[in-house]
């Protein structure tokens, strides 16, 4: 990502070949960083949650202990598990770009007489490599940041618990992202394959290869999913109006819908992206930016659905809490009890600054989306400065372009957070009853947090400008001259 | 064989002195030395020389693209040495077109959008008079039925139209075509030609192509050969067989 900053874009316009090896390396420093952030996180939070569980066995008397540090594990399991989601999305979209860029230099030894699928294994190796260093660094780092952790949280809380924080299992995480930076460098280098020899001789044409919106069978199996997710989730709230347990049902319904969402993002994402576009207005950088925005389907709709899915869950926390404590507080005819509200909020805050890694590692990716978007176009960024795009017009559509899709996936995460976050207190609390007639069922009106929405909205704001800093740079640095240069 | 109207017909850019180096010292390289031509409104000028003679360092400094390190470069009457990006960005954007090697469409444009492209960068729609001279190019260049195409699903031919309408939709000063049939086959290479010298015939378009092909430049007015980085010869139009004579002699005579 802001690696890329430094390289001095108009050195001696060195032919295209020998510059595309290092423009690899360079998206691959991404890869390495959302390794090493999801690992490390990973290895951090199972040290946490191992000693969060230590100190509650040793606590005697608190009842169902067992079941609360199930409860923990479970939890912590899932938030690694969505880290490790959304950064497996970001590495195969990173991969699938650089392929994209690589493709003179992989039709070269195509010409020269390497077969597809060995140069598909390359590019896949290259994804355990760094897949394996991101996973040491963030092992290395986690364990580091473990164990400065321990000792403060002892003296803090006045936790005396015997803990030995080096085990085994603080490894999982790191062979658990090796393997997935390696599967999904493997699904991202799809393209490999249909690169032919001859598009290393022929022309300079750039081809605009439009990438395949996903398998007729993923589409379906995304539907399916999401509709009936939809409909287990329905069904939890309506048993949360007889039962708190709905909540159980409803968490089923919501991850299946999500998954459908997450898997159906290439069907979902353009034309919400499309709608987006249009709002920007009709300029001509507005409405090239709202192009390339959609250039890529595949690459877009994956990112935007790493950041949706950071916004979704920070969104959900936000409002579940809110709502279950506007309904806690009109059951109980007054203030509940003080320590159970700031327990609430406690966990809430726990759960939202837990999933923002999700969101960082989407954040990343983004940025390097962005980044090699603009690097593999220089051509035609030359071609519009040579037809009279002005340098500040240049850097506004590049922003514009950072700002379709930021502004498209947190305005998709907060609404789907409130649905999800409303959708969980109505089915936990569906069956309380509230003043006057205190009888179930109860209607609970989702609450809407709107200090964590402005705070979402400035870290939207931000995350676009950040986005945007590299790749405007490179950008307004293309001198009209690229156009020309054949290569 | 030099023409001697330079002083007098009306030029649509021309170079006084001009000069271009490269690197310092030992590797210093003379892109361009001394160079002053002009081109004449209307006409097709060809310019040709082998690799390395300066004929594209030539192209960028004429459009503005690229500094002199001496001489002055103008664009009609407007003196265009020491103007400032933006500047230089607005001049382009009215009063020069361009034509490319390697076509050069926006890709995430349908044909309409590329051609349109020149009116929309500088923020306005094309007037009714564009619209009706826009909506006669299309039917011109036969790209009537392929107006909501991409330019992946073109052909080579049909894509180097599209940028050559691009070119002629706002009625530049000069349109700079760069090889603009190096990578169309020769019968296609010969439409774009017919083209651009019907552009320049029929509506006063003054164009400069640079090209180190024959054929392509036996289509133009006038040819001006460069040969490290001056200029060896300009004369009126010759023929495919002429012109290749003249170059061999020079490549032999060198």
């Amino acid at each position: 990502m802001s690696a890329v900053v430094e390289r001095p874009v108009r050195a001696s316009r060195p032919r295209r070949l020998t510059r595309s090896l290092p423009r690899a390396e360079r998206g691959l420093g991404a890869s390495v960083l959302v390794a090493a952030i999801s690992s490390g996180f990973g290895t951090l939070l199972i040290a946490a949650t191992g000693f969060i569980g230590a100190w509650l066995l040793a606590a005697p008397y608190l009842a169902g202990r067992e079941s609360v540090v199930v409860v923990v594990a479970i939890l912590s399991a899932l938030l690694v598990g969505v880290a490790m989601f959304v950064a497996a999305i970001v590495t195969t979209t990173t991969f699938a770009t650089i392929v994209a860029g690589r493709t003179r230099q992989i039709a070269l030894m195509r010409l020269i007489g390497a077969s597809a699928r060995s140069e598909r294994v390359r590019v896949a190796r290259q994804g355990l490599v760094v897949g394996a260093i991101g996973a040491a660094v963030g092992l290395i780092g986690g364990t580091a940041g473990a164990a400065a952790l321990l000792p403060v949280a002892r003296t803090v809380w006045g936790i005396d618990v015997e803990y030995a924080l080096l085990q085994p299992v603080l490894v999982a995480p790191a062979v658990i992202v090796t393997l997935t930076t390696w599967a999904a460098a493997w699904a991202g280098s799809r393209r490999v394959l249909e690169v032919t020899p001859l598009e290393a001789i022929s022309g300079a044409t750039e081809r605009n290869r439009s990438e395949a919106v996903g398998g007729r069978a993923r589409r379906i199996v995304a539907g399916i999913l999401f509709l009936g997710g939809s409909l287990v989730l329905a069904a939890g709230v309506a048993l949360g109006l007889l039962s708190p347990l709905g909540v159980v049902v409803a968490f089923v319904g919501g991850i299946f819908s999500f998954t459908g969402l997450s898997l159906g993002a290439t069907v979902i994402m353009p034309p919400v992206l499309r709608v987006t576009g249009r709002l920007f207005g009709r300029s001509a950088e507005a409405r090239l930016a709202a192009e390339n925005a959609l250039r890529y389907p595949e690459r877009s709709s994956r990112m935007a659905i790493g950041v949706v899915m950071g916004v979704t869950l920070v969104t959900m926390f936000a409002v579940a809490s809110q709502s279950a404590r506007e309904v806690l507080i009109s059951s109980g005819g007054g203030e509940p009890p003080e320590e159970l509200l700031s327990l609430m909020d406690t966990f809430a805050a726990i759960m939202m600054s837990l999933v923002d890694v999700s969101a960082v590692i989407a954040a990343v990716g983004l940025v390097n989306l962005l980044t090699l978007g603009v690097i593999q176009r220089r051509r035609e960024l030359g071609l519009l400065r040579t037809l009279g795009f002005a340098a500040p017009q240049i850097r506004r559509m590049v922003l514009l372009e950072a700002a379709h899709l930021t502004v498209t996936s947190v305005a998709l995460g907060l609404l789907l957070g409130v649905v999800y976050g409303w959708a969980g207190a109505q089915s936990l609390l569906g069956s309380v009853g509230v003043p006057p007639e205190f009888s179930s069922p109860t209607f609970v009106l989702p609450a809407i947090p709107w200090a964590t929405v402005g705070i979402v909205a400035v870290a939207t704001a931000l995350l676009t400008a950040v986005a945007a800093v590299a790749p405007t740079r490179l950008a307004t640095a293309v001198s009209p001259i690229d156009a020309l240069a054949g290569d | 064989m030099q023409q001697n109207s330079f002083d007098t017909a009306p030029m649509a850019a021309r170079v006084q002195n001009l000069t271009k180096t490269f690197g310092a010292g030992e590797s210093r390289v003379h892109a361009l030395d001394d160079v002053t031509i002009g081109l004449r409104r209307g006409e097709f000028t060809a310019i040709m020389g082998p690799s390395g003679s300066g004929k594209s360092t030539l192209m960028h400094v004429m459009a503005g693209l690229d500094a002199a390190t001496s001489g002055r470069a103008f664009i009609g009457d407007t003196e265009i040495t020491g103007l400032s990006d933006l500047d230089l960005t607005v001049l382009r954007r009215s009063r020069v077109g361009f034509v490319f090697q390697s076509f050069n469409l926006v890709p995430t444009l349908d044909v309409l959008g590329n051609i349109t492209l020149p009116f929309e960068l500088a923020g306005r729609s094309p007037s009714a008079e564009a619209r009706r001279r826009i909506d006669a190019l299309v039917e011109s260049m036969g790209l009537g039925g392929r107006l909501r195409h991409r330019p992946h699903e073109l052909s080579g031919g049909q894509q180097q139209r599209v940028a050559i309408a691009r070119a002629l939709a706002t009625q530049p000063d000069l349109i700079f075509a760069d090889e603009p049939t190096g990578n169309l086959d020769s019968r296609t290479g010969r439409e774009v030609l017919a083209l651009l010298a019907a552009a320049s015939r029929e509506h006063g378009q003054s164009i400069a192509m640079v090209t180190h092909d024959p054929m392509a430049a036996s289509h133009a007015d006038r040819v001006i050969f460069l040969g490290d980085g001056r200029v060896m010869a300009d004369t009126p139009r010759q023929s495919a067989e002429a012109i290749s004579a003249y170059m061999l002699s020079s490549e032999v005579g060198a």
